[in-house]
């Protein structure tokens, strides 16, 4: 296939075409696809560390959604929205993570399932 | 410029009593004197000067009004801050101020060895304020407002010596049993604001003819519950019982409230509203029917006290009960007369009496006094011209003015003919239980065992009030003598815009003269043979009769059947509604509803288990089952 053949993909998606290129169910199924799969770590996973990589995987699944809409609808707000949501997850990070380092220096034992002194 | 004066007669008092009040740190006695006596006394310097002015005018030119500014103003309903100067205030003024500034001059010596000196003439300042509102108010809004702060003036004072229990109860009770009559006062001003749309004496007294009318149910309401205000502040039958046991005060509080000013606030009233007991005849009868019952139920109790100042508030309680028995029937000129006299040789009494308790160091039981006239020889003279006052004896100012009153009822039909002759008989106890408090104070031999303290005569400030006050009452009387003239009548003829015409005849008053002269040498000389002629016949006759000098002793036992019919009930439902609906009902739902809190709390605390994943899994199976619950509905 050469790249003159995908000119026409192209330019349909340059012109926002919304019934060319990638249908918009592929995108909504991976990014139900990477929901579940964050879903499932969120659910499982005791470590915190990696408690964060399965809700980056939550934050992300959405912005994927954000995004095949925003093409299918052809306007620029998921765009924007998706930025958004990666700064928010930037920020959650760096609390997350200052969190762990916290507990660290306490020389605690990283398993989520331990910190529960707020508990009722 | 009466207007200027009558606001500053007004304010004098009362500033003297900021002062004393606001005074850094206890002032100097002499200070507190200077203060004390000097405000008062430039009152009536002023009252002396609206006076002369007044009199130097035509009679329908006596009236003034002096407005300050317009103090509620509502829809149909316009209130003044305004004074009314005519003949009947300035009567009552020159009284109030006068007796008053030589009453707190006698303080100064009598309260000598207190340690509250300064509060003691601030709270007398405050009464002063207080009386003088009420008898200069233009209108019924501040009557009522004066009526209720010399109450508040005869509680502080009564209550003066807090520290006694028995004190603060007698001031406790004033004040109950003057609310009542407050209440009585409040809701009559309500149907007049109702009726007539005014509070304003002249538009009140001038619309009242059309708008309450003659001997309608109207008229008798407002004239009957005016009059429950004035026998709560004038001790009439029912509401008569607090006036003895206010002789807790100190003496100089009772001869100025309890005995000369005060009490007699109720006799104004009905004299003021004149109009409107004319309106109501059978409130007017009512009236001098408790006056007259008030006047021989206090004289038979008078008979039998032992506390001489018990004796001299059951007779101020009988006194008034004369005053408001010719205001009843409608003699008032003569009431006021009467007023008048009682005021100078009431405050008489109360003083000289009160150089005897002070000589004796607060000893007030007549068992512990007797042969105090070879001691104190000037306090004697004064008494005894005191006795003969309210005895009756001529030339005494009592006789004129008792016997005017008597006079005019015997003039008054049927109902006036029986009252006066109680009044009579009253006459006859009066000279009888005075002269017992004189013979057995004054003469006699001495207390087995001796006197308490040894008495000692008083210095000027406590002799000289008691000298002019003798003088006055010695002389007062000659200010009406029937027959010859009746200045003091003249003199309030344009206040009494209802006059009834009553005028005692010339037959009526010899009548009357005579009897009750008789009456009162008879009482004189049976005191006179029982305490003096010899002493053992008192103790003698004292076993005869038990019975009766009990009922009396025990002063009918009004305060006991209220005690069983009122209080206690009161006292009782109180402590059901604390025992039952207190504890059960209100404090049992609150403390319902605080466990249901805490319980709830309590239940749901296991959700906040601390298990982050539990949490997400519960959030998760939240969503899931929103989601279903929206698919199945939105099919």
């Amino acid at each position: 296939m050469s790249l003159a053949s995908l000119a026409p993909l192209v330019d349909a998606a340059a012109v926002g075409d919304p019934q060319e290129g990638v249908p918009l169910a592929l995108y909504l199924a991976v990014s139900g696809g990477l929901f579940l799969l964050g879903l499932l770590g969120v659910l499982t996973r005791r470590n915190p560390l990696l408690l964060f990589l399965a809700v980056e995987l939550l934050l992300n699944s959405a912005n994927l959604a954000l995004v095949g809409f925003s093409r299918y609808w052809n306007v620029t707000d998921g765009h924007v929205f998706a930025l958004v949501v990666m700064v928010v997850a930037a920020a959650e990070v760096v609390i997350g993570l200052g969190l762990v380092v916290a507990v660290f220096r306490q020389r605690l034992a990283l398993d989520v399932d331990q910190m529960s002194s707020m508990k009722g | 410029m009466i207007s200027v004066l009558a606001w500053l007669v007004l304010g004098l008092p009362l500033l003297g009593c900021v002062i004393l009040s606001l005074w850094p740190g206890e002032p100097d006695r002499r200070i507190t004197r200077v203060i004390g006596v000097g405000f008062p006394a430039a009152a009536f310097v002023l009252t002396a000067i609206i006076f002369v002015t007044l009199l130097g005018r035509d009679a329908e030119d006596r009236l003034e009004i002096a407005t300050l500014w317009n103090w509620v103003q509502s829809d149909g309903l316009s209130i003044d801050l305004a004074l009314q100067i005519d003949p009947l205030s300035v009567l009552m003024m020159l009284v109030v101020t006068g007796v008053g500034s030589l009453i707190v001059l006698y303080s100064t010596e009598y309260m000598e060895h207190d340690r509250d000196y300064r509060r003691f003439f601030a709270e007398m300042g405050f009464f002063l304020f207080a009386m003088l509102l009420l008898v200069e108010a233009a209108n019924f809004f501040f009557l009522i407002v004066g009526w209720g702060l010399v109450g508040l003036a005869s509680y502080l004072l009564i209550g003066y010596y807090y520290d006694r229990p028995s004190a603060v109860a007698a001031a406790k009770k004033a004040f109950v049993v003057n609310v009542i009559g407050d209440i009585g006062m409040v809701i009559a001003a309500f149907i007049l604001v109702r009726e007539l749309g005014t509070l304003d004496y002249g538009e009140v007294f001038a619309t009242a003819p059309e708008g309450l009318g003659a001997e309608t149910g109207v008229a008798t309401a407002v004239a009957l519950l005016l009059f429950v205000g004035a026998a709560a502040k004038s001790a009439q039958i029912p509401l008569h019982t607090w006036l003895p046991d206010a002789m807790e005060g100190p003496t100089p509080v009772s001869a100025l409230i309890h005995a000369a000013t005060m009490v007699t606030a109720g006799v104004y009233m009905i004299v003021r509203c004149n109009v409107l007991y004319e309106l109501a005849p059978y409130a007017g009868d009512l009236v001098a029917i408790v006056g007259a019952a008030t006047l021989l139920m206090a004289a038979t109790i008078a008979l039998v006290q032992v506390d001489i100042k018990r004796v001299l508030a059951w007779s101020t309680v009988s006194q008034i009960g004369y005053m408001i028995m010719g205001a009843g029937l409608g003699a008032y000129d003569s009431s006021m007369f009467h007023f008048l006299t009682h005021a100078f040789f009431k405050a008489l009494l109360f003083l000289a009496v009160g150089i005897a308790i002070h000589a004796l160091a607060g000893e007030q039981s007549l068992d512990r006094m007797g042969g105090l006239r070879r001691h104190l020889r000037l306090t004697h003279a004064a008494v005894l011209v005191g006795c003969l006052s309210i005895a009756g004896i001529p030339p005494f100012s009592g006789f004129f003015s008792k016997d005017e009153i008597l006079a005019t009822a015997l003039d008054a039909g049927t109902l006036g003919t029986v009252l006066a002759i109680v009044g009579l008989v009253g006459a006859g106890l009066t000279a009888f239980y005075m002269f017992r408090l004189f013979f057995r104070a004054f003469w006699g031999p001495e207390p087995e065992g001796g006197y308490a303290h040894a008495p000692h005569n008083p210095g000027m400030a406590m002799s000289a009030p008691v000298a002019v006050l003798a003088v006055l009452a010695a002389v007062g009387g000659l200010l009406q003598i029937p027959g010859v003239w009746h200045p003091l009548k003249d003199w309030l003829e344009p206040t009494l815009l209802a006059d009834p015409g009553l005028e005692a005849t010339t037959g009526g008053e010899l009548i009357v003269s005579i009897v009750s002269v008789a009456l009162a040498i008879v009482a004189i000389g049976l005191a006179y043979w029982i305490f003096v002629a010899d002493p053992e016949r008192r103790l003698r006759l004292a076993g005869a009769a038990t019975g009766t000098r009990a009922l009396l002793t025990d002063q009918y036992r009004f305060d006991e059947v209220y005690e069983e019919a009122l209080i206690q009930p009161g006292r009782d439902l109180g402590d059901t509604l604390t025992n039952g609906v207190e504890r059960y009902g209100v404090q049992g739902t609150m403390e319902g509803v605080v466990r249901g809190v805490i319980d709830t709390g309590r239940g749901l605390r296991v959700v906040q288990s601390g298990l982050v994943r539990g949490y997400v899994f519960a959030m998760v199976a939240g969503v899931v089952a929103v989601g279903v619950i929206f698919s199945l509905v939105m099919r």
